[in-house]
């Protein structure tokens, strides 16, 4: 199990690096010379501030036209998904340890995390 | 700037900022903010989105590249993050209310202050061991790990209550600041529970992954997340966390306290100097 959770993480980050690398040098490849003031711009008035793709939607749309700043994206989302899945996998090996206390307090860790990563956006007290 | 040298000097800082984090426990803000604002001129909130980038990739970076030695101490960590993640939330909720400028100062002085009780046990390379009662028992919150030169390691873990109690704070900082705070951390495992600095600073990386995790949804989703300050970031950092995991797992327990005392003071200064307003 411990080394189950080894593999895992270790797929994650090579996929989300492996991702973000073939966005970046698509990037590169059309744009060295680009002043970078472009694609710096923040909007503190607009939400996204930036414009680049932010939603599922956009980015998912992005992917099928090879933008490279949805690739990139995509590649963060595998990346942030990686703590996740490493606190979710715990559950599991705490769980085969028969360690009821320590499945308790990761399932309170998960739950907190998926409320703030799925909840919390929707909340006005948290977007600033 | 043109792109080409944007994504090399972001990159190159990232594998410096990487290895450093991955040594000590911290997400590498400490060098890619200061990058990103004063020497790119870059917007301080896509600095903070990418800080948050580089959290995660080292605490990912260096979960994956430890497979064989195994430091972390998953269950210290999980017993912990319940308040990381909880404080967390609760910073990112009263934010609004609060100065930043004056919990800068405030946590800069902290950090100053904790300097003094940490360079007080510079030389001691493990702790002497603790006996394992109370809550600690209960929890089983003891482990071991294994030196390269193959002696075990065993450890018992002391006063969860006060790690337990600078774990919230650690995690309110987290979200009142948008910084990872996991200089706060490994003081809380290394001062107050008395852990073995290298498993202090290995669970304090995986606790900031998971910590990040909880708010980066709200960063990406504002559009904080920059993908031209993302890529050269999450590629440098996730190189520069497996060469720091490297060596982290060779070096002595004194050089890694070593390294993370001139971290905090640097912290510290940036923090206050942040608070002063330059």
């Amino acid at each position: 199990m411990n080394r189950i959770l080894g593999i895992v993480l270790r797929v994650g980050v090579l996929l989300s690096g492996g991702v973000i690398a073939i966005g970046a040098a698509l990037f590169v490849a059309n744009h060295s010379l680009d002043d970078t003031s472009a694609y710096l711009q923040y909007n503190p008035g607009l939400i996204p501030h930036g414009n680049f793709p932010v939603s599922l939607a956009s980015i998912s749309s992005g992917l099928l036209s090879l933008n490279p700043f949805s690739i990139i994206a995509l590649g963060f989302l595998v990346l942030l998904a990686t703590p996740i899945v490493r606190v979710a996998l715990s559950l599991f090996l705490f769980a085969a340890e028969k360690d009821r206390m320590f499945v308790y307090l990761t399932a309170t860790v998960l739950a907190i995390l998926l409320f703030s990563m799925l909840a919390t956006p929707l909340i006005p007290l948290f977007n600033g | 700037m043109i792109v080409i040298l944007f994504f090399l000097t972001l990159f190159i800082a990232s594998i410096a900022a990487g290895a450093l984090g991955s040594i000590v426990g911290i997400g590498g803000g400490l060098i890619v903010i200061p990058i990103l604002t004063l020497f790119l001129g870059v917007d301080i909130h896509y600095a903070i989105g990418a800080s948050i980038v580089s959290i995660i990739a080292t605490s990912s970076g260096a979960a994956a590249a430890y497979v064989k030695d195994r430091i972390t101490n998953l269950r210290i960590g999980m017993f912990l993050e319940t308040a990381t993640t909880t404080g967390a939330i609760i910073g990112a909720a009263i934010a609004a209310y609060l100065s930043a400028t004056i919990l800068e100062a405030i946590f800069g002085t902290i950090l100053i202050i904790s300097l003094v009780p940490l360079v007080r046990k510079i030389g001691e390379e493990y702790p002497t061991k603790q006996e394992l009662k109370g809550l600690a028992k209960k929890l089983n919150l003891q482990g071991d790990y294994v030196e390269r030169d193959g002696r075990k390691i065993e450890y018992n873990a002391t006063n969860p209550g006060k790690g337990l109690a600078g774990m919230l704070v650690a995690g309110l900082i987290s979200g009142l600041l948008g910084i990872g705070s996991g200089t706060f951390k490994v003081l809380s495992m290394d001062l107050a529970m008395k852990l073995p600095m290298k498993v202090s600073t290995t669970t304090s990386n995986f606790m900031i992954g998971v910590t990040a995790a909880a708010s980066a949804g709200i960063y990406f989703a504002r559009g904080d997340v920059n993908p031209l300050i993302t890529a050269p970031v999450a590629l440098g950092i996730l190189i520069g966390a497996s060469i720091g995991t490297h060596f982290l797992v060779r070096a002595k327990n004194t050089a890694v306290r070593k390294i993370f005392a001139l971290v905090l003071a640097a912290s510290a200064i940036e923090l206050i100097i942040r608070a002063l307003g330059f």
